[in-house]
């Protein structure tokens, strides 16, 4: 049994100011295994951050079953840690506050605690802006604030939210280097929401594709791409093809959905 | 022509111009208040206005001398100090908590809003003869009034700042495995400091004033026993020096208050 295991997930939601529940995603089967780096992309509105949040243990899902090593998930627990877009870190805190956070709520043990939070700090190149607040630093910087708080609390899986989704272009791709250099020092199991395509086939061993209505598991897509991937290879004839491969999905996605609409 | 001018300006006033250049912001205000006086002291020395209805700064100052020497200043400065301290200390001790609690725990939100609400709303120095009937003329019906001038606004903006905590920093919370009260110690109250702060600032201002009326309307001691009688009195000068006490004595204290503010604005992102 892989590490991960994931047996016919659904989640609801509730609508806002209504007893009305829909279905965010749908029917999904998923299994990953130990140290791999999977990818989830799809458009907006595929459920591919719900599923994530699932996993987190963050929302309940109404049918079917999520363990990680073999723990049925129903709650956060430390063997995952979560990666967010930039405005989760606390606005009060330092670099080596926020990363001390994660570790606080960990119940981390006392004497060793601000040691680690500085080798992590170190680890992410925030090496001389530990006393800096979020709103002093770039998009970039706060992004590995968040991959150290993330990585401090030593889980086996990481879940990353979109977490490049606020950065420009280029701070985007040192980012992505950044992250797979930090990921292949201990190979934990990643697993990384995106919306951009090249972004998902840079990272991934695997690409997930989802589409909608409801959130489902289209495809997924095996990239045979090799370790230390370099953005030499976002050039190659093989990430070319991929990345053809992974428009049309999500572009047939797009288009069932204009029928459902051209109908209604 | 303009740089030759300041030079020249510099070269006369040697020390003055650097002093002025870099306390631009002070400099304006002093001769804000400067050209005020001296209009004032004019309009009076020349009967454009009638000084016995107006005061004038002159003799303000000779007020001010008087005031300090025989008229006990400090005594009616202590027991107004007095009334307003414990009032607003009591403001506080209530405030604070019973907005973080609120603002976590809808019932008990739901059950204290509306008679809070009704309260907020109304006059409080409306309720001053009530007051005074229960309480006495004494300090105990003042610190009552300053307390209700000012419990209301620190209350309503700590349960304001509570509501508006970011979620997304509660989820990254959860997800860290936070418990309620994690949440509420490392989220919730650290995120509505600048709220509870300016709850206070607020309330300084509900307080003095509340203190101040209390006395006028009636009492044997304090600042506006002093500003009543000597308004009554016709005794203008003297009625200014105290009013003017209460007018530095509030500054000092929102100063102080906006010193706090801004060191919490070396993280609180410009909203």
């Amino acid at each position: 049994m892989a590490q991960i295991e994931i047996r016919d997930v659904s989640v609801d939601y509730k609508r806002p100011n209504s007893e009305e529940t829909f279905t965010a995603v749908d029917g999904i089967n998923l299994s990953i295994e130990k140290g791999s780096f999977v990818t989830i992309v799809g458009s907006s509105g595929c459920g591919k951050s719900t599923l994530l949040l699932a996993l987190a243990g963050l929302i309940p899902y109404a049918k079917g079953a999520i363990t990680v090593d073999g723990k049925t998930v129903t709650a956060p627990g430390p063997d995952r840690a979560m990666v967010f877009q930039d405005a989760s870190l606390l606005p009060w805190r330092s670099v080596h506050g926020n990363v001390r956070f994660g570790l606080e709520l960990r119940r981390w043990r006392r004497d060793d605690l601000d040691q680690r939070v500085t080798r992590f700090v170190h680890m992410v190149g925030l090496g001389s802006f530990a006393d800096y607040h979020p709103h002093q630093l770039s998009g970039g910087m706060r992004q590995r604030v968040n991959i150290a708080r993330a990585l401090a609390v030593d889980p086996d899986v990481l879940l990353m939210d979109e977490p490049f989704g606020a950065l420009d272009a280029q701070t985007r791709e040192v980012m992505g280097d950044e992250l797979l250099r930090i990921w292949e020092r201990d190979k934990k199991t990643a697993i990384f929401v995106t919306h951009a395509i090249d972004e998902a086939i840079f990272l991934g061993d695997r690409v997930v594709v989802m589409g909608k209505n409801p959130g489902h598991i289209r495809e997924i897509v095996e990239i045979d791409l090799p370790r230390p991937r370099t953005s030499a290879m976002l050039d190659s004839p093989a990430f070319i093809a991929y990345r053809q491969k992974l428009r049309d999905y999500i572009a047939a996605d797009m288009a069932s959905l204009q029928m459902v609409k051209d109908v209604a | 022509m303009a740089s030759a001018a300041r030079t020249a300006a510099r070269s006369a006033w040697p020390s003055l111009a650097p002093f002025l250049e870099r306390h631009y912001t002070t400099a304006v205000s002093i001769l804000s208040v400067l050209v005020f006086l001296v209009l004032w002291e004019t309009a009076a020395d020349q009967r454009w206005m009638n000084p016995r209805l107006t005061g004038q700064p002159t003799l303000i100052w000779q007020a001010v001398l008087e005031v300090f020497r025989n008229d006990r200043f400090f005594y009616h400065a202590w027991i107004s100090f007095a009334e307003f301290g414990i009032g607003f200390v009591l403001a506080l001790i209530v405030g604070v908590p019973l907005g973080l609690i609120m603002g976590t725990h809808k019932t008990t939100r739901l059950f204290l809003e509306p008679p809070l609400m009704a309260l907020y709303t109304a006059p409080r120095l409306a309720l001053l003869p009530i007051l005074i009937v229960w309480l006495g003329i004494g300090i105990a019906s003042k610190i009552a009034v300053v307390f209700l001038g000012a419990v209301f606004p620190i209350l309503v903006n700590t349960l304001a700042g509570v509501r508006n905590a970011d979620n997304r920093l509660v989820q990254a919370a959860r997800a860290f495995g936070a418990t309620q009260l994690d949440i509420f110690v490392k989220i919730l109250v650290p995120g509505s400091l600048p709220a509870i702060l300016m709850g206070v600032r607020l309330g300084i201002g509900r307080g003095v004033l509340s203190v101040i009326v209390g006395e006028m309307f009636v009492s044997q001691a304090g600042i506006g026993y002093q500003i009543m009688s000597y308004g009554q009195g016709m005794q203008i000068n003297k009625m200014l020096v105290y009013a003017l006490s209460i007018s530095l004595f509030s500054y000092g204290l929102i100063l102080s208050v906006q010193w706090l503010e801004s060191r919490i604005r070396d993280w609180k992102p410009v909203s």
